[in-house]
């Protein structure tokens, strides 16, 4: 194997000014069993155990029917699991709350309000008063490139300014863990690279934990810290590699680093392996 | 150009309408089918009589009465059927069972009850509305996106907030589909149980032309309570259009009539 | 995630039903309601089935089945018709189109006089009533599953050799059916309601006549009769479409 897992502690390519990592977030021997009219129950999730430090990317990757995006639900205190905890600063989780923002692939935009009615949604429910509430939301619309488009519907933006809004409207409110459920998932290519760009620019200003579920190998490695490999039926984790490569990353300097395609390629090798991806889901 | 046209177009469907009319009544020279020029001459002196008036007011007002009691009624009562299975499997069966139940039908029944008066008959209104109402509110409550549900609790709002603040929003222009539904509903629930019962009210007077013969009297009464139909679904279409000016548009004829 | 009905929940849904029936019978019982303003359910179900076997009801059932499926029948294909050829053809498209808007939120029972007069007091002007209701449901539907029809599904089916001329009845009508049937049953409703409500208004029989007469009686027995018939009528008729509709879009995603 051409990837040595690196312990935690030990992510000496990361550069200067991280915090001790300590986790943020402690998922324990979690199960998920689905009832289905079928006689057979489905275990989505089967004994996850996980932590992430704080301040760290990390990557949920596998394929579709794996239960990866039913593990951050989780996280995200939207499904309760059958069995195990998910702890949140040492704290269980039992609900949904403003620490844990997230970000849907379906976006997840309010229709009947305008981007800055979005973007303000969240700070005016924490008792911001509106003026306060309106310059933070210009300040992250500013921030996500969208500064002219505030008095839009989102049925007037494309799929990628939507994407923007929704990730402006999170972070709006300050969360401390960032739960993304393939949020580029349903953009063009082209797209989707933008937003990967401009995701890691502003992720690298001020190193939120981000927890971030996708299928892409080229997106868990460009983006992330840590790299969670799952297999699926039932949903397990497999492999937990760690991405030693040089922050800030630049697309076009990663695209010719041996160690960046090497990644890439032992991950895909990982997954065909096991024969995994062509199952029906 | 186009645009007029378009908006005009309702308005020329009218005049065609009466065109025919005026060429089929001329055409069948039949004595108890009056052109459409006799019977639109027919019109002032029935908006003139008071009593008449007075009678088509008051059925007006029982309608708008019975009407906001079923907005009040079904519209909480679709959303929570909506978005809790265990409302919806309580409430579901018994809604399919009043569904073809014909509510102006149960007026003698009412009436056997609760005597001719305004109670009776803002009752059967109310029941005519309801239904679609509720299961217009309970589709568009259902179908309300998980996801958005979940970004409002992460934002820390409450379930009885998400249901006021996210869920009747979300679902507003299915609500606003089932109030048009209902709104037509209203008048003809109206309408027809003043047939039934006889009473007063604009069915009322219309029956009473017919049994005296008076059947220019019959067809203008028939152009009032259309032309009732068609402004009442224009405004509410209006209204209905800037509420939700939000949202996709939809196919701008309700598909469901009961 | 696929949902199930649970035994639980056929159980939650039986409750209310069973609520109205205690509760009715508790009125009676406990003397809140004279017997002859609220019938105890058991009279009134006896009632049912007594009538149910006597012969001039049964004609009176017949005399609505018949004006109810003619009407629908009526509206069906009109309906039908002229919703596909709205939805293909643009000049037909632009005569319907008004011409609908204007009909379809006018309240049809105010034509009844006006059919009345014109066809009679007999079975023609009670369909025609049925047929006129019934319409527009049905119209609008077929017109909405027709447009909505995907471009390339039809362009598939050129391609692979359909002439032009089968593609109305080989592709655009199937692939509306859904919609075309959701119309059917909605129309379906309406009809059992019409032509309740037109016997009532004016007839000489069928089930509405059956209320009215009732009414003018005081028998309010006889008057739950006509009103249970036809919601029960209403149910097997929706419940027929229904397997009609499970068995037509086998093919289809389960909605």
């Amino acid at each position: 194997m051409g990837v040595t897992p690196i312990r935690p502690g030990e992510l000496a390519g990361v550069p200067l000014g991280r915090r001790p990592a300590e986790p943020i977030i402690e998922i324990d021997h979690v199960s998920q069993v689905f009832k289905t009219s079928s006689r057979r129950d489905h275990t989505a999730l089967s004994n996850i155990s996980l932590s992430v430090e704080e301040g760290a990317f990390v990557s949920i990757l596998g394929p579709s029917g794996c239960g990866k995006s039913t593990l951050l639900y989780i996280v995200g205190g939207f499904v309760s699991p059958t069995s195990g905890t998910a702890k949140m600063k040492g704290k269980p989780i039992t609900g949904p709350g403003t620490d844990r923002g997230p970000v849907f692939q379906e976006f997840a935009l309010f229709p009947w309000k305008s981007v800055l009615g979005n973007v303000m949604y969240g700070p005016l429910q924490q008792g911001m008063n509106s003026a306060k509430a309106e310059a933070r939301a210009l300040e992250l619309i500013a921030m996500v490139g969208l500064t002219g488009f505030e008095k839009f519907y989102p049925k007037e933006l494309s799929g990628g300014m939507k994407q923007r809004v929704a990730l402006a409207r999170t972070l709006a409110y300050g969360p401390e863990v960032l739960l993304m459920d393939e949020p580029f998932g349903a953009l063009d290519a082209h797209t989707r690279t933008r937003l990967q760009n401009d995701l890691l620019e502003i992720w690298e200003r001020d190193r939120k934990t981000v927890l971030f579920v996708t299928h892409s190998v080229e997106e868990a490695v460009f983006l992330s810290d840590k790299v969670v490999m799952m297999s699926r039926s039932p949903g397990r984790i497999r492999e937990v590699i760690d991405i030693d490569l040089p922050r800030p990353r630049r697309r076009e300097e990663l695209l010719l680093d041996p160690r960046y395609q090497n990644y890439i390629v032992e991950i895909e090798r990982m997954f065909d392996d096991s024969g995994d991806n062509e199952l029906p889901s | 150009m186009k645009g007029a046209l378009k908006h005009l177009s309702p308005a020329l469907a009218c005049c065609g309408l009466l065109l025919t009319w005026q060429l089929a009544s001329l055409g069948l020279k039949n004595d108890s089918f009056p052109t459409a020029l006799d019977s639109l001459r027919a019109i002032p002196p029935i908006l003139t009589d008071k009593e008449a008036l007075i009678n088509i007011l008051a059925s007006l007002r029982r309608m708008a009465i019975g009407f906001a009691l079923a907005l009040a009624f079904s519209i909480p009562l679709g959303l929570l059927m909506g978005r809790s299975r265990a409302t919806a499997a309580f409430f579901n069966p018994l809604l399919m069972l009043v569904y073809p139940v014909p509510k102006a039908a149960l007026m003698p029944i009412i009436m056997l009850w609760l005597g001719v008066g305004d109670v009776s008959k803002t009752l059967v209104i109310f029941l005519g509305v309801s239904l679609p109402v509720i299961y217009h509110s309970f589709e568009g409550a259902k179908a309300v996106e998980e996801k958005m549900l979940w970004s409002g609790a992460a934002m820390g709002l409450s379930a009885g907030e998400r249901l006021l603040r996210i869920v009747l929003p979300a679902a507003l222009p299915e609500i606003l589909t089932g109030c048009r539904t209902g709104l037509v509903l209203a008048l003809i629930t109206m309408v027809t149980s003043e047939m039934i019962a006889r009473q007063s009210g604009a069915g009322n007077i219309l029956f009473n032309a017919l049994d005296m013969g008076q059947y220019d009297t019959v067809f203008a009464m028939i152009i009032i309570i259309g032309a009732m139909g068609i402004c009442l679904d224009a405004v509410f279409e209006t209204i209905r259009r800037w509420l939700v000016r939000w949202s996709e548009p939809q196919f701008d004829m309700p598909l469901s009539f009961s | 995630m696929i949902t199930t009905r649970t035994t639980n929940e056929w159980l939650l849904g039986a409750a209310p039903i069973v609520l109205v029936l205690l509760l009715w019978q508790g009125l009676v019982s406990f003397g809140y309601a004279p017997a002859t303003l609220l019938p105890p359910p058991v009279q009134v179900f006896l009632r049912m089935g007594q009538q149910l076997a006597s012969a001039t009801f049964q004609q009176d059932i017949a005399a609505t089945l018949f004006r109810l499926f003619a009407g629908f029948a009526i509206a069906v294909v009109l309906g039908v018709s002229i919703g596909i050829a709205a939805a293909v053809s643009p000049p037909v498209n632009a005569v319907v189109r008004p011409i609908v808007r204007v009909l379809a939120p006018l309240p049809k029972v105010a034509l009844y006089p006006a059919f009345l007069l014109l066809l009679g007091f007999n079975h023609e002007s009670k369909i025609m009533l049925v047929a006129a209701d019934a319409l527009f449901p049905i119209l609008l539907s077929t017109y909405y599953g027709a447009t909505i029809v995907e471009q390339k599904l039809i362009w598939s089916a050129l391609a692979a050799g359909t002439p032009p001329r089968d593609v109305l009845w080989k592709v655009v009508l199937p692939a509306a059916m859904p919609s075309i049937l959701t119309g059917c049953r909605i129309g379906l409703v309406i009809s059992c309601i019409v032509v309740f409500l037109a016997e009532m208004i004016t007839s000489t029989d069928g089930l509405g006549h059956v209320l009215v007469t009732a009414a003018r009686t005081f028998q309010a027995v006889d008057m739950f009769v006509p009103l249970i018939t036809i919601s029960l009528l209403g149910l097997i008729l929706n419940g027929l479409l229904q397997g009609l509709r499970a068995y037509l879009l086998r093919g289809f995603p389960s909605v």
